[in-house]
C-alpha cells in the first residue's frame, strides 16, 4: 500500500514537472508553439473554442452553407493538422456567406460607432413595437413610423442585383437598412477567427521578465513563515500555568455575564411615552393669554357698550364674577387712558407662568364602547320570562317560600301569616289551604310526580304532608308512607335531636327537630331529605329517609354556620353552604371533596346547575357568584348586581337560565349557558329585570323559582302576592 | 244624480275633500240604498258613513230606525276615518268608490248573569235546548270528586236524550244522559251514566267527534285518548257495575270504560283538543305546538310551532280549515295549515292584556270569532280588520271559557262565578 502511495506521488510530481514545462512553452513566441502542435494542451483547447463559434454559425447560416460546415468538421475531427491550413478556408466562406451570417454578430454595437441613434426608446425588447405602426420616438418625442417593408421576393431580387447586398445589414431598432464599411468589415473578419478585433492589439506579446534574480540584501518571499519554525515560550507557558491556577483558586474573577436584555417586549405598548420620558423633560409650551376682541377697541360698536343697568348689576355682583373689562367708547386713539391694570396685570400673568405647575394631560383615545365585553343579543337568546301576566292571591303575609311540582301543573306556597296553599298554575286557583298555624320557613314539593308529598319546615317541626293530588291509588301509597307506628325510640340520644311523629290534625308526619330548621331539601329520588339547623352546631345538617324513617347526622365537621344545603342533581355529592364557603362532600365516600371559596360576607342561597358542575350563590351584599368546580375553587364570575340582599338564587331544569331575586323587589333573569365542550367557559348573559313586587317591611321579593318546563319565573314577595312572569 | 248630503261633521269645513261612493250591499230590501253614486267628505269615519246611510235610507223609507252599519272596502272594514283608510291601502279617490255595507257585529244587551257556586271552568253552546233562555240553569251533573275542566255536549241522533261528556281534574271523564225537553222548575240533579278511567294526570279538554259515537281528551299526562261513547259495552264493565252495587253506594249502574287508543307525541300537557272532521283531531298543548292527528293512524300529521305554551284551540273560518289558538301571552293567532311552506300566523290579533283562555269561530260565519282573556274581556273578532268588533266587558276577573249560543249570543264564564249572556250579535 505505502509504496504503491509513494508511486503515485512519484507521478503526481512528474506530472506537475510536465505542466511546468507547458506553462513555460506558453510563454514561448507563437512559431514555436505552432510547431509542438501534437503535444501541447493549449492547441486542444483552441479547437474546442474555435468549434463551438461554428456551431453557432451553424445555427443561423442557411441550409447548404451547414452541409459544407459538416464536411469540414468531419474533416477536423480526422485530424488537427489540417485545422490551420483550413483557416483561410473559413475566411474565404464568411466572406461568401450571405448578409445573415454577419446579422447576428452586427446586431449588436455597430450602430454604436454611428450617429446617435433617431429611435430614444433605450433599452426595452423590441417585441413591444412589433404590433405599433411606428417604431419609437426620436429626441424630439415625435413618433418613428415603420419604413414600408418589401416582401421577400422583391428583397431577394434587390439583394441578387446590388453587388453590396451582402455587406448590408438590418438594424432592427431604428428600422434602416446599414452598409459596413471596409474597416468594419475587416473587424468581424478578425472576431470570426477569434481574434483581437484590433490589429494592433497584440494578443501574444513578449513576456517581460521584471523580475531581478540578482542577490538582493533581502529575501524576496511573502510566504507566511511555516509553524515549524515557532519555537514555545518557555515563561509564557510558566505564565499561563500561573493563571490557570489562580482562576481554579478562584483568585482571578471574570466579569459576571451581561443580563441579556429581554427578547420579549410589549409589542403593542406605548413606547413613544416611555422614550419621551428616557430622554428629558418635554417642554410644554405656556398657555397662550386671550387676544382682545372687538370689545377691546378704542371705539366698540354700540352693542358692546353696557348700559346703564348692566353697569348697576356688576355692582351687585361678586368681586370675582364682574367682568374684569367694561368696554368704553372713545373719540380717537389718542384720547384712550393709560391702563391702569397693565403691571398688575402682567404680574399676575408672570406668577402664573412660574407658579402654576403645567403637566401635559394625557387623552385615552378608546372608544367605550370597545371596553363592553361582547355578549350575545337578548333577542337571540329568546325564550325568557319577561311580562306578568298572573298573580296569585289569597296569603295574608308574606310569602316566604314556593315551589313547583315536577310536572309543573301544581305548586305550593308557604306564608308567614301560618299557611301553605297549593295552586293551580294555569287558571291560579288555590286548590287547597293547609293551616299550620306557624310563620313557615321553606316549602320543598317532592321531585317524583307520583308521589305528590310536600316537605314544610315550621320552626323546630318539618312536615311531610299529603296534598291530597293523584288518583287513589297513588293517595294509598303516599297514606302509606306517610304513616309512623309509635315512636320506638331505638337510640335515646338520636330520638333527643330528632324523632317521627305523626301530625295530629293534617295528613302527614312531624319530625321534630332540636333547632330551627331553616331550609328542607329532597334528593331527586324522592326518598332522602336533608335539613339545615343553623344553629346546631356540629349537629346542623341532618339525612332523613322517607321509606325507612330514619334520620343520620352529617358526619363532616363544618366551619362557620350552615346556611342551605344542596343535592348534586346527579351524583351522590352533597353540597352545604356556610356563611363563606361552600363545601362538596361525597356522600358514598364520605369526605370532603372540595372547598369553594365564596369571598361574600354572607351567602344568602345556592342553587346548582341540572348538570352538576356549576353553582351559583347568592349573597346578602346583593353579589351573585357562578362557581364553574372544574376551573377552580374561587368565583368564575361575580356580578354585582342587585342594590340588597340577594334572597334567593334559581336555576331552571331545562333552559339556559338562571335567575336571582332580592329584597328590592326586582328579580334579574340571566342567560347561563353551560357547554358541555370543555374548553368553552358558561356564557352569562344578564336579561331581563322583573319588576312588580312592592316593598313590605324592608322585604322585598322572598323566593323565585322556574316552571320546570316552561321558561317561566314564579316569585314570591313579601307583599303576599305571587306572580307569574311568562316568556 | 249627485246627492250631496251634509251631515253635522262636514258643516263646518266646507271645503274638505270629496269622495264620490256607490253604496251596495247583500242585505234584504229594506235595507238597501238606491245605487247611485253620491260625493261625501272624505274625512267620514264609520259612523258617520253608517249616518249618510240611514239618512239616505230614510229618505226612501221615512218610518226607517236608524241602526249601525259597518263598512267593506275591498275586503276590508273601515276602522278609520274614510281618506285616511284610502291613503293608507292606497286606493285612488278619483274612481267612484264601492262601499259595501253589512250590518254592524255587537251585541245588542246584557243578559242577567247566572251565578254559580265556584268558578265557571268550561262552557259548551253547540246545543241550542240545554238552558232556557234567560239562562236558568236546568240539571246539575254530580259525581266528579275533582275541579271539571271541560265540558262537551254530544251531538245524538235520539232527540230526546241529550249526553254530555265533562272532563275533569280528578283524572276521569264521565259522561252523562238527561232529557232536554222534560220541564221542570227546579234543577234536577243527576249521575253519570259512564266513567271512562285510564289518564294517569288530570284531564284538561275533551271533544266528541261529530257522528257522537266517541270522544277524545287531552290530559296532563302528554296523551291524547280515545273512547266510546255508547253504553252497551263489552262484558268487562260487569266487574265494575257488580263492585258498585256491592258498596250499596249507587242505584243505578254506572259502567266504566277504557281508551280505546292512545296519542302519544306532546311532550307538555295536551291544554286544547277538538275534533271537527271524523278522521283528524287538532290538539295544543303547553310544549308549544299545534298537531294535528290522524285517527286512524293515530299518528300525528302536521305540527305548527308557536313559541308559547298555548291553552285553547278551535278549528273553522273559510272552508273550515283556519286554526285559531291562544295561549300564554295576549296574542289571538290564527293560523292556516292549507298554506304550503310556512308556519308562521295568517293573522294575529294582539288587544288583549293577558293570556287568551278560550278561542271559538262562529260555526256559520267565515270571518267572526270570539276570545276570552284573563283580563275579564271576552272579544268580538272580524278577520277583515285587525281591531276588534266589540269587547264584552262584563266580568270582573279572568274569564276561563266562552263560547257561541244559538248563533247571535256570546256565553261567558269566569272566576267571578258569572255565566254572562250577550244576546243579540247579529251575524248573517
Amino acid at each position: 500500500m505505502r509504496e504503491r502511495k509513494k508511486s503515485s506521488a512519484v507521478e503526481v510530481s512528474s506530472v506537475k514537472k510536465k505542466k511546468e514545462k507547458k506553462t513555460k512553452d506558453n510563454n514561448e513566441p507563437r512559431e514555436q508553439k505552432e510547431k509542438e502542435e501534437s503535444q501541447s494542451i493549449m492547441k486542444q483547447q483552441k479547437n474546442t473554442t474555435s468549434r463551438s463559434k461554428k456551431e453557432k454559425q451553424r445555427k443561423t447560416t442557411e441550409d447548404y452553407e451547414s452541409l459544407r460546415e459538416s464536411e469540414l468538421s468531419g474533416d477536423e475531427v480526422h485530424g488537427t493538422d489540417r485545422d490551420v491550413d483550413n483557416a483561410d478556408d473559413h475566411h474565404e466562406e464568411d466572406q461568401t456567406d450571405g448578409s445573415e451570417g454577419h446579422r447576428g454578430v452586427e446586431e449588436s454595437d455597430s450602430s454604436e460607432d454611428e450617429v446617435a441613434p433617431r429611435n430614444t426608446i433605450g433599452d426595452v425588447p423590441l417585441e413591444w413595437y412589433k404590433d405599433e405602426k411606428h417604431i419609437g420616438y426620436d429626441i424630439s418625442g415625435k413618433k418613428i413610423t415603420k419604413k414600408e417593408r418589401q416582401d421577400k421576393l422583391a428583397s431577394f431580387l434587390a439583394n441578387v442585383d446590388d453587388s453590396k447586398s451582402w455587406r448590408k445589414i438590418y438594424d432592427e431598432y431604428n428600422d434602416e437598412e446599414v452598409e459596413l464599411t471596409k474597416e468594419e468589415i475587416r473587424l468581424v473578419q478578425r472576431l470570426l477567427k477569434g481574434k483581437a478585433p484590433h490589429t494592433d492589439f497584440d494578443q501574444y506579446a513578449d513576456y517581460v521578465d521584471w523580475f531581478k534574480y540578482d542577490d538582493a540584501l533581502h529575501p524576496l518571499s511573502n510566504a507566511p513563515e511555516p509553524k515549524r519554525r515557532f519555537i514555545p515560550s518557555k515563561w509564557e507557558s510558566k505564565k499561563v500555568v500561573q493563571y490557570v491556577r489562580a482562576i481554579r483558586k478562584g483568585l482571578i474573577k471574570f466579569d459576571e455575564p451581561k443580563e441579556e436584555e429581554p427578547k420579549f417586549y410589549l409589542l403593542w405598548g406605548d413606547d413613544s411615552s416611555a422614550a419621551e420620558k428616557a430622554k428629558h423633560l418635554a417642554y410644554i409650551p405656556a398657555p397662550k393669554p386671550k387676544l382682545p376682541g372687538h370689545e377691546e377697541s378704542y371705539n366698540p360698536s354700540l352693542e358692546y357698550i353696557p348700559t346703564q343697568e348692566e353697569l348697576n348689576s356688576y355692582q351687585l355682583m361678586y368681586e370675582e364674577d364682574r367682568p374684569k373689562f367694561i368696554p368704553r367708547r372713545f373719540t380717537s386713539l389718542r384720547s384712550v387712558p393709560a391702563y391702569e391694570n397693565a403691571v398688575k396685570d402682567s404680574f399676575e400673568r408672570c406668577m402664573d407662568l412660574y407658579l402654576c405647575p403645567r403637566v401635559r394631560k394625557k387623552r385615552v383615545n378608546i372608544d367605550p364602547e370597545t371596553l363592553k365585553p361582547k355578549l350575545p343579543s337578548r333577542k337571540d337568546l329568546k325564550p325568557y320570562p319577561v311580562a306578568c301576566y298572573l298573580e296569585y292571591k289569597g296569603h295574608k303575609g308574606a310569602v316566604v317560600s314556593i315551589s313547583t311540582e315536577a310536572s309543573g301543573q301544581w305548586f305550593a306556597s308557604g306564608s308567614t301569616d301560618g299557611t301553605v296553599r297549593i295552586w293551580e298554575v294555569e287558571s291560579g286557583r288555590c286548590l287547597r289551604v293547609l293551616e299550620i298555624g306557624e310563620a313557615i320557613q321553606y316549602v320543598a314539593w317532592n321531585p317524583l310526580p307520583e308521589l305528590p308529598v310536600l316537605a314544610v319546615s315550621v320552626g323546630q317541626d318539618v312536615l311531610i304532608l299529603n296534598t291530597g293530588l293523584g288518583n287513589e291509588e297513588e293517595q294509598r301509597r303516599v297514606k302509606d308512607l306517610l304513616h309512623v307506628e309509635t315512636p320506638t325510640a331505638p337510640d335515646d340520644n338520636m330520638a333527643s335531636i330528632v324523632s317521627w311523629l305523626q301530625h295530629d290534625k293534617l295528613d302527614g308526619i312531624r319530625l321534630r327537630h332540636f333547632k330551627m330548621v331553616s331550609s328542607v331539601e329532597w334528593h331527586r329520588r324522592g326518598d332522602y331529605l336533608s335539613t339545615v339547623m343553623p344553629a346546631g352546631e356540629s349537629r346542623a345538617i341532618f339525612m332523613h329517609q322517607l321509606s325507612k324513617k330514619l334520620s343520620h347526622r352529617i358526619p363532616f365537621k363544618l366551619h362557620g354556620l350552615p346556611v342551605s344545603s344542596v343535592f348534586h342533581p346527579t351524583r351522590s355529592i352533597f353540597f352545604v353552604s356556610t356563611k363563606k364557603n361552600i363545601r362538596v362532600y361525597d356522600l358514598l365516600k364520605q369526605r370532603l371533596i372540595k372547598k369553594l371559596e365564596t369571598g361574600l360576607k354572607e351567602v344568602s342561597s345556592i342553587a346548582i346547575h341540572p348538570a352538576g358542575d356549576n353553582l351559583i350563590v347568592g349573597s346578602r351584599e346583593g353579589k351573585l357568584c357562578w362557581f364553574d368546580m372544574d376551573l377552580s375553587s374561587k368565583p368564575y364570575r361575580v356580578l354585582k348586581c342587585h342594590p340588597k340582599d340577594i334572597t334567593n338564587v334559581a336555576f331552571h331544569r331545562s333552559y339556559p337560565l338562571f335567575a336571582s331575586c332580592s329584597d328590592d323587589c326586582t328579580a334579574y333573569v340571566f342567560h347561563g349557558m353551560v357547554y358541555s365542550d370543555l374548553n368553552q367557559n358558561p356564557l352569562i348573559v344578564p336579561l331581563e329585570i322583573l319588576r312588580g313586587h312592592t316593598s313590605s317591611n324592608g322585604r322585598g321579593v322572598m323566593d323565585c323559582k322556574f316552571h320546570p318546563r316552561q321558561p317561566w319565573l314564579f316569585t314570591a314577595g313579601a307583599d303576599s302576592v305571587i306572580r307569574l312572569y311568562c316568556h | 244624480m249627485d246627492m250631496n248630503i251634509e251631515t253635522p261633521e262636514d258643516q263646518n269645513e266646507e271645503n274638505s275633500r270629496r269622495v264620490q261612493v256607490r253604496f251596495k250591499t247583500k242585505l234584504k230590501p229594506p235595507q238597501k240604498v238606491p245605487s247611485n253614486s253620491i260625493a261625501i267628505p272624505s274625512n267620514l269615519t264609520r259612523f258617520g258613513l253608517s249616518s249618510v246611510v240611514n239618512n239616505l235610507l230614510q229618505a226612501v223609507n221615512p218610518e226607517w230606525k236608524s241602526e249601525p252599519f259597518d263598512f267593506l272596502i275591498n275586503g276590508e272594514l273601515v276602522r278609520m276615518s274614510l281618506e285616511q283608510f284610502l291613503l293608507a291601502k292606497g286606493i285612488s279617490a278619483e274612481k267612484v268608490l264601492e262601499i259595501e255595507y253589512i250590518k254592524a257585529v255587537a251585541p245588542q244587551k246584557e243578559e242577567e248573569p247566572s251565578l254559580h257556586d265556584d268558578w265557571v271552568s268550561a262552557v259548551d253552546g253547540s246545543n241550542p235546548g240545554v238552558w232556557k233562555a234567560g239562562g236558568v240553569c236546568t240539571h246539575i251533573l254530580e259525581g266528579h270528586c275533582g275541579a271539571v275542566s271541560s265540558v262537551n255536549i254530544i251531538k245524538s241522533d235520539g232527540l230526546k236524550y241529550v249526553t254530555v261528556a265533562t272532563a275533569s281534574k280528578d283524572q276521569t271523564l264521565r259522561l252523562w244522559k238527561f232529557d232536554a225537553e222534560e220541564l221542570v222548575n227546579h234543577p234536577k240533579k243527576i249521575r253519570s251514566f259512564k266513567i271512562l278511567r285510564g289518564h294517569k294526570a288530570s284531564v284538561h279538554s275533551i271533544a266528541a267527534e261529530t257522528s257522537g259515537n266517541m270522544v277524545c281528551s287531552g290530559s296532563w299526562d302528554c296523551t291524547i285518548s280515545l273512547w266510546r261513547t255508547n253504553d252497551s259495552d263489552a262484558a268487562g264493565n260487569q266487574v265494575s257495575i257488580k263492585k258498585r252495587k256491592g258498596n250499596n253506594q249507587v242505584e243505578e249502574p254506572q259502567l266504566e270504560g277504557e281508551a280505546i287508543s292512545t296519542l302519544v307525541g306532546h311532550t307538555q300537557c295536551v291544554s286544547s283538543v277538538v275534533w271537527p272532521q271524523q278522521e283528524t283531531i287538532y290538539s295544543a298543548s303547553w310544549d308549544h305546538s299545534v298537531r294535528t292527528w290522524d285517527v286512524e293512524m293515530g299518528k300525528d300529521l302536521s305540527d305548527i310551532f308557536c313559541g308559547k305554551a298555548l291553552n285553547c284551540i278551535d278549528i273553522g273560518g273559510e272552508g273550515s280549515a283556519l286554526i285559531a289558538a291562544g295561549g300564554s301571552d295576549p296574542i289571538l293567532r290564527i293560523w292556516d295549515p292549507r298554506k304550503p311552506g310556512t308556519s308562521a300566523p295568517v293573522f294575529q290579533f294582539s288587544s288583549h292584556n293577558s293570556w287568551i283562555s278560550a278561542c271559538k269561530w262562529h260555526n256559520k260565519s267565515w270571518f267572526h270569532l270570539i276570545s276570552a282573556s284573563y283580563d275579564g274581556k271576552v272579544m268580538l273578532w272580524d278577520l277583515r280588520t285587525a281591531w276588534p268588533l266589540s269587547v264584552i266587558d262584563s266580568h270582573k276577573d279572568k274569564v276561563l271559557c266562552a263560547d257561541w249560543w244559538r248563533g247571535d249570543s256570546v256565553i261567558s264564564g269566569g272566576v267571578d262565578s258569572k255565566l254572562c249572556v250577550s244576546s243579540g250579535v247579529s251575524i248573517q
